[in-house]
């Protein structure tokens, strides 16, 4: 299949923009470490997935800890996180994190500002969609990026379809970038 | 005032008898667009819009397509918000067409049989008869010609709303926004005129909880019998069958079941029908062949559904205006000339009469039944009908519900049934899957043999709730101490499958919330069973009452839903209905701990009954699907403006409690559903008894699904007295440390006197 459809056709793009497509994890750890105020939006999806039988939630929080990045848990994924040792920033559910995003004026989750780049992991790609059109069309002071193995035409920065191999080769390959652009 | 204001006001006065002094007329009988849009306003500046745009670009129009994205406006000047609410109203009066079309049917069928003048009768347990329609219109109906009085006003409307769709009309989200909660709101008078005509005209129970128990599933229908499927939500021909049936002493030799709301309608007429499932089984259901009659009527039927009966080998009479299928119109055709023509060349029929229809069906059903083979497929079948498979995934690509259907098939190829039997219980129904594939492989076939066989029980639909029973849970309601009211509401389109709603449904009858479901979200909770084999029907009481599990009926009853929260004002705090929308709805929205669930929402029809609920101060969650109407209305807890009016003191009050925190929103799990659901019971007249009720809910939730307090809790708690015993000194220790202050606990909390309007704050004083 192309790469510019997504894996889930419910999700095809309707539409004339389109996220930028980037399979390179340095490429995405630049960008991520570009960032002023990344936020990171964990769904529930990180608690089922997974790779060689490592969690996505795993992957997830490797991610937050390298920029110390702060985490949203959507839908009941916080009890997870709390328990592996990371305590969200913040407990909104993915629509409530999103209406506060789209308002320039908003604080942030730590209170620092509104988030530059908003990054998705683990929630259902048709929610994610939603989600992501709302941000592409009333949110253009921040970016949106997404972690999971789909493409995402409504990002900013979206991944290809990966098989889980070469999304396991991704995510390792970013978790390193990031620590090395954290040195 | 302008003389059309006169001749309107004169016009409306002779519909709803403003002579009859039943109840003093409010200020908004029988309400045009305009009128009600000052309350729309007011909740949208708590609950503003929020869209996820479902396409870049408008397409209405010849000047089009046109780009919305960024600050781009259409060549009609629209932009993207604006698009976007204009979708949303469209699907709302798709919604209410359906409904009020389907009223207009069958009140026309009814004046016919019984004549205009036939009175309303709802039992002895019911003299509120028609809240929704008293409260809208302002007219309390008594017969059938009254119904039809509402139909009218309810079409009449309906050319404005959709007028207000064309190119170069509103040009503002918010007032499409209100067009769509004013066409809403008809819904619910279009669903309880409906209903009210089918209770009376097909002689539903009337003033009982305790209705029969009907066999669910598609293993309950007798297959060595003739089989009748009846599909839609349009009772008419159903029920003519049923009696046919039994006229005939053919009840037990025929087998009479449906799919989604008709089955409800049927077996609330006739108890010996079956129900076959909700939508997502229903092309399951046709490809399995064991109908040997399909006869259709209206809404969510798939629009192949001949093309399907004929593969299936199954006749097809089709029975609708709106959706005749291409097929020739036989109505005034000789009925052994239609049947000839059915058994022996296949012909499928168009019969718009119900008596013709229903003769035919079962005189064909009979022909034929012995005749066909329905022999389902067995697991030792699966590989062999699998052997071209390839694992490619297109079907996994088209499954809008993201299954793993290529997995799965893969597996069954090798022997192993089961990742097909969790694709079954998760599976909408669609059908893309087998579609796509490539190699032909018959998914659906092949689901013969992973589909569980066993069957549930639905509690016959039991319609209105009695006032007696509201007189009883009212004030414990409007106190919190019955801590809410959970509707259960809309279709099958769930994301992970059935037994989340049933697990839903009984956490809450077991914390004694009044569990209320409708439509094919109450025949899902039928089919799941404990380990002594009994459905919640079984466990829990059918009474509206705390714990209580309910089914009021098929789509159409879930007017019977806000009929209820209508008359907890009427008739527990004693407020007038007559043509006084705003204080019913401030009340509810203020007082009334109800909230629905939408968790497989599908149809246009679920969009409006929700979109309905909100203007009445309802809130409503949604699942992932049910979200794709693109629209939540949203506050921001911390940040807005949670001001209300203390109508005995009458001041102003910043409560800073965001009760309802939402109008509509979505969630991703059944988990944050069931916490989302108990923290939107919360209303501001709680009182602390009620409050602590809640709140020790809330929290056990919360703590349950996301290991904590909830970190909004302070926004909950007025006073201390609030706090649940049970978790006090945690609690406390958490309000300490966010620096929590007391608050002040409001007796008589309305958003009367917070925006302009004709309605005093007299008028909220009971």
């Amino acid at each position: 299949m192309t790469g510019n459809l997504p894996y889930h056709r419910v999700n095809v793009l309707t539409g004339t923009k389109a996220a930028r497509i980037i399979e390179d994890p340095a490429e995405y750890a630049l960008l991520i470490k570009k960032a002023t105020r990344p936020l990171l939006v964990v769904g529930p999806r990180a608690l089922t997935m997974s790779l060689d039988s490592k969690p996505i939630l795993d992957y997830a929080i490797e991610i937050a800890r390298t920029l110390n990045i702060p985490v949203c848990a959507t839908a009941h994924t916080r009890k997870k996180l709390v328990e592996s040792g990371i305590e969200p920033a913040s407990s909104y559910d993915l629509m409530e994190i999103i209406n506060h995003l789209k308002d320039p004026q908003w604080c942030g989750v730590k209170k620092e500002g509104n988030h530059d780049l908003v990054i998705f992991i683990g929630v259902r790609t048709d929610l994610a969609e939603q989600g992501l059109s709302t941000l592409k069309h009333f949110a253009r002071h921040l970016r949106t990026m997404t972690l999971c193995k789909y493409y995402y035409p409504n990002a900013s920065y979206s991944l290809p379809n990966l098989k889980d191999g070469k999304w396991k080769e991704f995510l390792d390959g970013l978790i390193t970038n990031l620590k090395e652009n954290a040195q | 005032m302008s003389e059309n204001h006169h001749y309107k006001k004169k016009k409306k006065d002779d519909i709803i008898r403003a002579d009859d002094k039943w109840e003093p007329i409010g200020h908004t009988p029988m309400p045009d667009i305009p009128d009600l849009r000052n309350w729309d306003m007011r909740l949208l500046k708590t609950y503003k819009p929020f869209y996820a745009p479902m396409c870049d670009l408008c397409c209405f129009c010849t000047y089009g397509k046109c780009d919305l994205t960024g600050d781009k406006r259409g060549a009609c000047g629209i932009d993207i918000s604006a698009q976007q609410a204009r979708v949303v109203l469209m699907a709302c009066c798709m919604g209410m067409s359906a409904h009020g079309a389907h009223a207009r049917h069958v009140i026309d069928h009814v004046i016919e049989k019984y004549g205009a003048e036939y009175k309303i009768s709802l039992g002895d347990q019911i003299s509120v008869e028609a809240p929704n329609i008293r409260l809208v219109m302002g007219l309390k109906p008594e017969t059938l010609g009254d119904l039809e009085k509402v139909i009218t006003y309810v079409e009449g409307q309906l050319i404005h709303l959709v007028s207000a769709l064309h190119t170069g009309q509103e040009g503002s989200n918010l007032d499409f926004e209100s067009k769509a909660l004013h066409v809403s709101m008809l819904d619910h008078v279009a669903m309880e005129a409906a209903d009210i005509a089918e209770i009376v005209g097909f002689d539903y129970p009337k003033s009982t909880a305790d209705t029969p128990l009907v066999e669910l599933g598609w293993g309950a229908v007798d297959r060595s019998k003739p089989v009748i499927l009846l599909v839609g939500h349009n009772p008419l021909t159903g029920v003519r069958i049923a009696d046919y049936l039994k006229e005939h002493n053919l009840q037990d030799k025929v087998e009479l079941a449906g799919i989604c709301c008709t089955a409800h309608e049927v077996t609330r007429h006739d108890d010996h029908a079956k129900v076959i499932g909700p939508l997502s089984r229903q092309l399951f259901f046709v490809r399995c062949g064991i109908a040997d009659v399909i006869v259709t009527d209206e809404q969510c039927i798939r629009t192949d559904i001949p093309i399907e009966a004929a593969k299936a080998g199954s006749a097809f009479i089709a029975t609708c205006d709106k959706a005749c299928y291409g097929l020739d119109d036989l109505t005034d055709k000789n009925t052994g000339d239609i049947i000839k023509a059915m058994t022996e060349s296949g012909k499928q029929a168009l019969i718009f009469d119900p008596d013709k229809a229903a003769e035919v069906a079962v005189k064909v059903a009979l022909e034929l039944g012995p005749k066909r083979d329905k022999t389902l497929v067995k697991p030792g079948e699966v590989p062999g009908l699998c052997k071209d498979h390839k694992l490619c995934n297109m079907c996994s690509q088209a499954c809008p519900n993201l299954l793993e259907v290529g997995d799965s098939i893969e597996a069954a190829k090798n022997g192993n049934l089961q990742p097909l039997v969790e694709v079954f219980n998760k599976c909408i129904g669609c059908g893309k899957c087998e579609q796509e594939c490539p190699r032909h492989v018959p998914i659906f076939k092949m689901m013969q043999a992973a589909a569980s066989w066993e069957t549930g029980k639905l509690r016959v639909g039991r319609g209105p709730i009695m006032d007696t029973e509201i007189r009883k849970v009212g004030a414990p309601i409007v106190l919190g101490t019955i801590p809410g009211v959970i509707a259960i509401v809309g279709c099958s389109n769930f994301p992970e499958g059935a037994d989340e709603v049933a697990e839903i449904a009984e956490e809450f009858a077991k914390r004694k919330y009044i569990v209320v479901l409708s439509g094919c979200a109450a025949m899902s909770v039928g089919m799941k069973k404990d380990k002594d084999g009994k459905t919640l029907y079984e466990k829990y009481s059918p009474n509206f009452e705390a714990g209580g599990v309910i089914n009021v009926g098929s789509c159409v009853a879930n007017a019977h839903i806000s009929g209820a929260a209508i008359k907890i004002a009427n008739i527990f705090a004693t407020l007038p209905l007559r043509g006084n929308y705003e204080v019913i709805a401030d009340y509810i929205l203020n007082r009334v701990g109800a909230c629905g669930l939408a968790w497989g929402a599908y149809s246009q029809k679920a969009a409006a009954i929700a979109t309905g609920f909100n203007r009445l101060g309802i809130p409503v969650v949604l699942g992932p699907h049910s979200a794709k109407y693109r629209r939540l209305y949203l506050s921001r807890k911390e940040e807005d403006d949670w001001t209300v009016m203390d109508g005995r003191e009458r001041k102003l009050v910043d409560t800073g409690e965001p009760s309802p925190e939402h109008l509509i929103t979505v969630v991703e799990s059944k988990e944050r559903a069931m916490i989302t659901l108990a923290k939107l019971c919360i209303r501001k007249n709680d009182t602390p008894q009620g409050r602590q009720l809640k709140l020790t809910h809330y929290i056990g939730l919360y703590k349950q699904h996301m290991g904590s307090l909830p970190d909004d809790l302070h926004l909950f708690v007025r006073k201390t007295s609030d706090i649940p015993i049970f978790f006090k000194k945690e609690v406390m220790a958490y309000l300490e440390k966010v620096g929590w202050k007391e608050k002040q606990v409001l007796t008589l909390p309305t958003l009367i006197g917070t925006y302009e309007s004709d309605v005093s704050i007299d008028s909220v004083i009971h």
